[in-house]
């Protein structure tokens, strides 16, 4: 009989370590997206990784202080959609697409 | 009022007349500039004048007052407050600077009439006054510094007045570099002071002076001393770094009488006063002044004999006469050169005012062979001229006889003094005398070679009364200090200049003499100069071609005194042009060649580097981003390692 | 196995395949509504953690503002499968997998590593009637200690809404043709 305690005693643990999952699957969005959209979701994916971690500690630890954290990242979140979206409309109006390699004018 | 606030407005009043003139510089009535200046300049004698009356309700030893405003420098053993003192020595300055320069401002307001930029003119020469004050009323000698420098930026600004002419401009600057060469010695001086002394107060460190000569302090006294004279020679227009003072006659009139003849040029006699016990200490450094004194008297005099432009004569006359006042100092009759330095500033303040007359009157003509018989043109003019001529000679009882002779005297008769210097002394008066006299003969006197065009006129009240002021003053200004013989013949007159300078100027003790001694030399030096005037009377206006005839008999030696010696270009061959020649090929070999270079290797360097690694920065976001998460693995490696 | 067990497990599959989805489904769309689905299944996990006013707000913001937002902004701009949805280059492609697949290592590494994890929840949030306790806790703190950032987060809030709109009015910014 294999040790099951790990599927049966659901702790911090768990919490964390799915929070970093979806961090990295937020961030594989980044990286390898070429739909400007698409990254601006990869980014909220990202927040929502880490807004998993602050509510698990605070759930865990009895403080607040995680929970506040996170309404001011989600607040934080919402605000940077609206400008990444924003600055997304004004790309596509100038080159009717949302490829990030219109973007790649930045370089040295 | 109180002494600060006196010693405030005294010197704050200039000041204030400067900011006003200064804001409204575009303003073109001279009425109202001038009006100005003028007021704030009387308003300075008044307080000094109030302060003097002070300072004389005060017992004889304890004759100083002292108005200290501000800590100014408080670092480590540096400690320099912004304090000002009126004692008997910058109490004789600044009646003679506030009084003096009010008429002269008076006399400006005539004189640039029809200037443009006459508020611009009225300001600076208000900014002078004040830095004058702060020259001669503070009483440490940092705060004389600031004074010093500041005289030198408005002698520079105003000899450059009319800037728009090259040589005008030209002569600004040469004035204000060969100053600069003097103010680094200047200071250079006061270094030395303070390593000796610890301190740069005019009394601390004159009490600190030793009472006899010691050979430990010779040293650090003799090389600060000569130092400080290095100062003055440029200041006050000595050998070697007088050439500017001519030049400077590019100025107005007004301003030469003012800053050129009365105040700033006397700069480095009043600071040799100031500091008398200490270069008394240092009778090395007296020599020396007394020699460079003597022989300046001697060099500018023969100079002034061969000049046609009015104002060059009057500016080597100034030069001459700034020589007898280090004469003076260097044989220790401090008294003497103070004395001199007052008569000078009313006299020499009085010619160059009547020259200023006579060039408005001649259309800015200066050339004094298109002047002559001026007398009947301009009466008040001549008249006044004639006291200040009779004063420079030394008639008496003019002023400049009782100064000169007290200077002639002492240098023949102080410890420190010598039967040379006496023999220079007496020699540099009688071609003062030839000189002045060659001026009033070719300007008022003899046969009129005035154009046909020009109309000589008299100038307006406006000029002529600060001329009649310093006439009179001319006339009356040596009385105060008789000498004893003569005071005694007149039935005990008593010597108030001596006197008054007790307190703070050391008197040397003088070997017991002859009264008929010193009768003797007053009535040789006094013959001489009327013989000489004689002689040049005779010269210039009985018998005009005889100074051509003897001109072409002694040619070499007169083309080398009418062309100043050469000095000019002996400068410019031996010093300045090396000079220009060694800095350009140090531009051309150190700085072109090498440091552009090794600069241009390392530019060249850093945009190779930056083309290796340009290609990281390609413009591609996702890959910044993978950067960035590379770094974050790294780092989170690099803390589960340890 | 406690029920609060089998609801995480139920919950952390659902909220990593739908992201799974977001990133690697090509048509933007989908891309979207899985990840509603991603915020709906965190907002559950934020109920097992006790944060009730998280979740709700989660909900509304998230599935309810922002991805709005989204989809409002993919229907204007219409577009359908993408032909080159992922980056190109192998050396690059490979070494950003590299490093996500290292990342997520390490982190879940040095989690295990570390000793001592809590396994209970803190006693302050578990009893039923503490559950609408959190929430006023929160309003508290909010307003009174952390009074200023909620007071910057406003002044934020109101520059992005007018720098939105400035942006999308906007026609190209420094790549207009004017």
């Amino acid at each position: 009989m294999p040790n099951l305690d790990f599927l049966t005693e659901v702790g911090l643990t768990h919490y964390l370590i799915l929070s970093a999952v979806i961090f990295c699957i937020g961030m594989a969005g980044v990286l390898l997206r070429r739909n400007a959209i698409v990254i601006l979701m990869s980014i909220e994916l990202m927040l929502n990784g880490v807004n998993i971690t602050f509510v698990a500690f605070s759930s865990y630890l009895g403080k607040m202080e995680g929970q506040i954290m996170v309404f001011f990242v989600l607040t934080i979140a919402a605000a940077e959609a609206a400008v990444g979206l924003a600055l997304a409309v004004a790309i596509f109006k100038r080159f009717k697409e949302v490829n990030i390699r219109f973007f790649e004018n930045l370089k040295g | 009022m109180t002494q600060t606030a006196l010693m405030a407005t005294l010197i704050l009043a200039p000041f204030v007349g400067f900011l006003i003139n200064g804001f409204r510089y575009r303003k073109h009535s001279a009425n109202v500039a001038g009006g100005i200046a003028t007021t704030m300049a009387a308003i300075s004698f008044i307080c000094s004048v109030l302060l003097i009356l002070d300072l004389m309700a005060l017992p004889t030893e304890s004759r100083r007052i002292v108005v200290s405003f501000f800590d100014w420098i408080r670092v480590a053993d540096l400690k320099v407050n912004m304090s000002f003192v009126v004692d008997p020595i910058s109490s004789i300055m600044i009646l003679v600077i506030t009084g003096v320069g009010s008429l002269i401002h008076l006399f400006s307001i005539g004189y640039m009439h029809h200037d443009k930029g006459v508020a611009k003119y009225f300001a600076y020469l208000n900014l002078f006054l004040f830095n004058m004050l702060l020259l001669v009323l503070g009483d440490n000698l940092l705060v004389m510094f600031v004074g010093w420098e500041g005289v030198g930026l408005c002698s520079y600004l105003l000899i450059g007045f009319w800037f728009t002419d090259q040589e005008k401009a030209a002569a600004g600057m040469k004035a204000f570099i060969t100053n600069r060469i003097g103010d680094a010695a200047f200071i250079l001086g006061m270094f030395i002071l303070f390593l000796t002394f610890g301190t740069l107060n005019f009394h601390e460190i004159n009490s600190l002076v030793p009472s006899s000569p010691e050979f430990s302090w010779l040293a650090p006294i003799t090389l600060g001393t000569l130092f400080l004279f290095i100062g003055a020679t440029g200041k006050s227009a000595q050998i070697p770094l007088y050439v500017w003072l001519p030049d400077a006659m590019a100025g107005p009139t007004p301003v030469s009488a003012l800053i050129h003849a009365a105040t700033m040029v006397t700069a480095g006699v009043y600071m040799i006063v100031r500091l008398n016990p200490l270069f008394l200490m240092a009778p090395n450094t007296l020599a020396v002044v007394a020699i460079i004194g003597a022989a300046t008297a001697v060099l500018a005099a023969t100079i002034g004999m061969t000049q046609w432009d009015i104002k060059k004569i009057l500016a080597y006359s100034t030069v001459s006469q700034l020589g007898y006042m280090f004469l003076a100092c260097g044989v220790g009759a401090f008294g003497a050169a103070m004395f001199h330095l007052m008569t000078h500033a009313f006299f020499k303040a009085l010619m160059f005012l009547g020259s200023g007359s006579v060039i408005h009157a001649m259309h800015e003509e200066q050339d004094v062979r298109k002047m002559g018989g001026l007398k009947k043109y301009l009466p008040i003019t001549h008249l006044t001229f004639f006291f200040g001529w009779l004063a420079i000679i030394g008639v008496p009882p003019f002023a400049g006889f009782f100064s000169k002779d007290e200077i002639l005297w002492m240098s023949f008769q102080s410890p420190h003094g010598h039967v040379g210097l006496w023999t220079m002394g007496a020699l540099g008066a009688a071609l003062t005398a030839f000189y002045m006299t060659r001026l009033m003969c070719l300007t008022f006197w003899g046969k009129s070679r005035v154009p046909k065009t020009v109309h000589p006129h008299e100038s307006p009240l406006l000029m002529t009364i600060p001329l009649m002021v310093l006439a009179l003053l001319s006339i009356v200004g040596g009385w105060i200090g008789i000498p004893h013989v003569i005071g005694e013949v007149l039935g005990h007159i008593p010597n108030i200049w001596e006197h008054w300078l007790e307190p703070v100027i050391v008197v040397p003790t003088m070997p017991h003499a002859e009264a008929s001694l010193e009768w003797g030399l007053m009535g040789a030096s006094v013959l001489l100069a009327v013989i000489s005037a004689a002689v040049a009377y005779h010269f210039y206006v009985q018998a005009p071609e005889k100074p051509k005839a003897l001109a072409d008999k002694i040619k070499p030696i007169y083309e080398l005194i009418l062309n100043k010696y050469f000095v000019d270009e002996a400068y410019f061959g031996l010093i300045i042009n090396p000079l220009v020649r060694a800095s350009r090929n140090i531009w051309y070999y150190v700085d072109v060649n090498f440091i552009d270079k090794t600069t241009y290797v390392i530019s060249d360097l850093v945009r190779g580097g930056g083309g290796l690694v340009r290609g990281l920065q390609n413009g591609n976001i996702q890959q910044y981003a993978m950067y960035i998460s590379l770094g974050v693995v790294l780092t989170l490696s690099i803390l589960l390692m340890r | 196995m406690s029920t609060d067990a089998i609801l995480f497990w139920i919950l952390a599959f659902m909220t990593v395949s739908s992201a799974l989805t977001v990133v690697l489904i090509t048509n933007p769309i989908y891309c979207a509504l899985s990840l509603a689905l991603t915020m709906v299944g965190v907002s559950a996990l934020f109920v097992t953690l006790n944060a009730y006013f998280l979740a709700g707000v989660q909900m509304i913001v998230y599935a309810g503002a922002v991805l709005v937002l989204f989809v409002m902004v993919l229907m204007l701009f219409d577009l359908k499968h993408e032909l080159q949805a992922f980056t190109r280059g192998k050396m690059t492609g490979a070494l950003k997998l590299a490093s996500i697949g290292l990342l997520a290592g390490l982190i879940a590494g040095a989690i295990l590593m570390s000793n001592g994890i809590l396994l209970t929840k803190s006693e302050a949030f578990t009893s039923p009637d503490m559950a609408s306790d959190t929430t006023k806790q929160l309003g508290h703190l909010i307003f009174s200690q952390y009074l200023f950032g909620f007071e910057a987060l406003g002044v934020l809030l109101m520059v992005v809404a007018v720098g939105a709109v400035a942006l999308s009015r906007s026609k190209g910014g420094t790549h207009a043709k004017s």
